[in-house]
């Protein structure tokens, strides 16, 4: 496969995994500020992904999907993620299914119909992102059925995992901060209601360990949870599995990979609750958005270097 | 049923060709299954076919992008649903005309880079060549495998109002079109099921699997690598880059992609460098190698054509083919049929006044109403004058530039392409249109796909088919 079609292949997942993020975020941000829009304020999301000097701030809900959704200069709207993945998956045509890029274009024209932004104005916020979100799945739902297994699919779990990891960091530190502006009990177990379900995991949550909020055990779910595809554990795992599989047939070079993604397989498993506590969950948490960095860039190194 | 009211309202136009009706307005027989379709449609029905058509070139991502204002647009090149269609009959000679014209062109080319017999003995003047922009002094002595230059070539055929198909440009450099060839056919078998195998239409679907067959043959190498070149995504022709790479198997590559080492070309992927063999570029000449023609091309390979020279890697169609598809040189083309295969040609050039001769442009300039005048190295319908449509200004001001360096003008008198039903705001019109077909040369000859591309002038009057001038497509029927 051609090094830039890898590249290609991970940013093509790597966009819809964040524009997935994005969506499941707003929609359980939306229903959240109903419930009590000072707990879920809009500007710590917004912040997150365009940066504290957008120029944009507003409290207004559908403003703020507007924005999160269709806003051209927002780098990380759904409309500009979804543009970029589609160039990619444009390039690399030969390599993944025509139901992918048949699927994916779609979505792409749905979104850029001139009539959508209005659209959200008109009926429910819930209804309207709940269509976007069934274009992710049935992404995730033609990759699964019809993608080849071998290194095209490997390249895009990579993608998927790496962007899943960082996006699950990320909005653990965004509602660390917000559970640490209070001490009320009632409050605090709210947010982190929240934050499973902004991830997708509170049903397994409520299965598991029923309607009692401990920090613990989220933190075990969230981070350790050996067979849930939104843990930590789980995408690490995965991460190293595709990686190990293209280092095996050489389509990766191993360079520092495999030491890094043991140390984070590592760090992920063995660290216990109590010691997560002892160094603080913030510090835990970048130390884990650092290790991926590393294993982000350490990929992108051997796309980009000169191979000539 | 009654007659739709689309039928009735036919406008002919004046001294013309009409490809579905002779000129007693009687039906000709090839259309005789699609008009009898017709008439049990209803134009509510045609207009949701036409819908659909829409959509499924959106769909299908069948489409350009049109930046404005960094905001990309995606525009579908407009589409005709009836078919144009042609009878084994004219379809053979075509395909024969067709197959004698590439022959002797190719002959040419091989000709002009080697030992020019036909500037020595003075049938086409080397002035001629030696001024032409498209001549690559590189390619002096250069053997390609099998003394192949023209592999792929989209000749465009008009249809005077003589019946006659007339060759209007050679196109041997990259033409294309020929996935919309491909795809207007897939729309055709979606909006007019079971009328195909009716009209016992040849199928074009084999186009992609010649292709590949002839690019594999003329590689030197067992197994050749072949690898399509696009200039990249930004490409108005990117779809059809895509398409066929997939429609191939083979990898699409970019510029960035490729790298020539000790003169062999390698194509960078994950598992390290691999060799290429056969390169069917879609980047123009002047891109295609920083290090010897436009060196700021960041669409080429540094080095390519070193690797080229030395045999170790092919590219199709060979740097220089150009030199044959200049306008100016178009009107030797019958002679070269005469000089290299002494035969008569088969279908007819379309009389060329060269403005660079003061008899020539003495005549143009009197007859300018009835002549369009084009730039010898122009394409896409760029920088014509219509004479007559322009008013004596513009025509002036055109004849200024002209007289600066008047042999890189043609003149040629206004013909009346023959005209196609097109289903127009609920109506039928006729429009305009020229036919593309497709031919592929392999060491074991010429292939011609049974179809090719109808470009038609969507706007009324128009004789202008370019895309990029508001002309679209029509899917095109070969009959067996």
């Amino acid at each position: 496969m051609l090094s830039r079609v890898a590249n290609n292949l991970i940013w093509m997942n790597r966009y819809m995994e964040r524009g997935y993020s994005v969506l499941n975020l707003l929609k359980v941000n939306y229903s959240a500020h109903q419930d009590s829009p000072d707990l879920f304020p809009w500007t710590p999301i917004i912040k997150n992904y365009c940066g504290s000097e957008s120029g944009f701030s507003s409290e207004n809900s559908i403003e703020c999907i507007n924005h999160m959704v269709f806003n051209l200069d927002n780098q990380n709207s759904i409309i500009n993620l979804v543009t970029r993945s589609r160039e990619n998956a444009r390039s690399v045509q030969e390599h993944i299914p025509r139901e992918l890029w048949l699927g994916i274009n779609s979505y792409y024209l749905y979104l850029t119909k001139p009539e959508l932004p209005s659209k959200l104005y008109q009926e429910d916020p819930v209804v309207f992102l709940d269509r976007l979100l069934n274009h992710q799945l049935l992404y995730y739902g033609k990759i699964d059925i019809t993608q080849e297994r071998g290194s095209a699919y490997y390249f895009m779990d990579i993608g998927k995992f790496l962007e899943r990891v960082i996006q699950i960091s990320d909005l653990a530190s965004m509602k660390l901060k917000e559970i640490a502006k209070t001490s009320d009990a009632l409050e605090r177990s709210f947010l982190w209601k929240n934050f499973l379900l902004s991830i997708g995991a509170y049903q397994l949550y409520l299965k598991k360990y029923k309607s009692t909020f401990q920090e613990d055990f989220i933190i075990k779910l969230i981070f350790q949870e050996q067979l849930f595809p939104k843990s930590l554990y789980y995408c690490v795992n995965k991460l190293s599995r595709h990686i190990n599989q293209l280092i095996q047939t050489n389509e990766l070079v191993n360079n520092d990979l495999e030491f890094l993604l043991g140390k984070l397989q590592s760090t992920i498993q063995y660290t216990t609750i109590e010691s997560i506590n002892e160094q603080g969950l913030t510090n835990f948490i970048a130390s884990i958005k650092n290790d991926i960095s590393n294993i982000s860039l350490s990929i992108n190194n051997v796309y980009f270097s000169n191979q000539s | 049923m009654q007659e739709p009211s689309f039928f009735s309202s036919y406008d002919f136009l004046k001294d013309t060709w009409d490809e579905m009706f002779t000129n007693n307005h009687a039906l000709r027989e090839q259309y005789e299954i699609i008009s009898n379709y017709l008439q049990h449609t209803s134009a509510e029905e045609l207009s949701k076919k036409e819908e659909l058509s829409k959509q499924l070139f959106m769909h299908q991502g069948v489409t350009f992008t049109v930046y404005n204002d960094e905001k990309g647009i995606e525009k579908i090149f407009p589409f005709d649903i009836l078919p144009r269609i042609i009878t084994s009959k004219e379809w053979g000679k075509i395909e024969k005309g067709i197959k004698q014209r590439i022959t002797a062109l190719n002959l040419f080319i091989k000709d002009i880079y080697n030992d020019q017999f036909i500037l020595k003995d003075k049938v086409v003047p080397a002035s001629l060549i030696y001024d032409c922009p498209y001549f690559l002094r590189e390619m002096k002595g250069v053997a390609p495998p099998f003394d192949i230059y023209v592999h792929i070539t989209g000749v465009d055929l008009i249809r005077n109002n003589d019946g006659e198909f007339y060759v209007l440009e050679d196109n041997l450099r990259t033409p294309s079109g020929v996935s919309y060839m491909l795809e207007n056919r897939e729309i055709s078998k979606r909006i007019f099921p079971g009328i195909l195998p009716k009209c016992n239409v040849l199928s074009v679907s084999s186009y992609p699997d010649i292709l590949y067959k002839k690019l594999c043959e003329c590689s030197t190498q067992d197994n050749p690598n072949v690898v399509l070149l696009t200039p990249g995504i930004y490409n108005s022709a990117y779809y059809e880059h895509t398409t066929l790479a997939r429609l191939m198997g083979i990898e699409l590559v970019e510029g960035s992609d490729l790298v020539v080492k000790d003169h062999v070309v390698y194509m960078k992927t994950t598992f390290g460098l691999k060799r290429v063999d056969v390169i069917y570029r879609r980047v123009d000449d002047d891109f295609l190698d920083p290090m010897e023609f436009n060196s700021n091309s960041v669409l080429g390979v540094a080095g390519i054509m070193s690797s080229y020279r030395k045999g170790n890697v092919t590219i199709v169609n060979a740097p220089g083919t150009g030199i044959a598809d200049d306008k100016a040189v178009y009107t030797f083309v019958p002679d070269m049929i005469r000089y290299y295969l002494n035969e008569e040609p088969i279908l007819k050039n379309i009389e060329t006044y060269q403005l660079g001769k003061p008899e020539d442009l003495d005549y143009v300039k009197k007859n300018i109403n009835k002549m369009v005048i084009k730039k010898t190295d122009g394409s896409g319908g760029y920088g014509m004058l219509m004479g007559h449509e322009a008013s004596n200004e513009e025509i002036d001001n055109y004849f200024k530039v002209v007289n600066k360096n008047p042999a890189a003008y043609i003149a040629q008198p206004i013909l009346k392409l023959s005209t196609a039903p097109c289903y127009i705001d609920g109506k039928l019109s006729p429009r305009c249109v020229d036919l593309r077909p497709f031919a592929l040369y392999g060491p074991d000859g010429i292939d011609i796909c049974p179809g090719g591309l109808t470009r038609v002038a969507l706007k009324k009057g128009s004789l202008v088919v370019n895309s990029s001038q508001g002309g679209g497509s029509k899917d095109t029927w070969v009959i067996k």
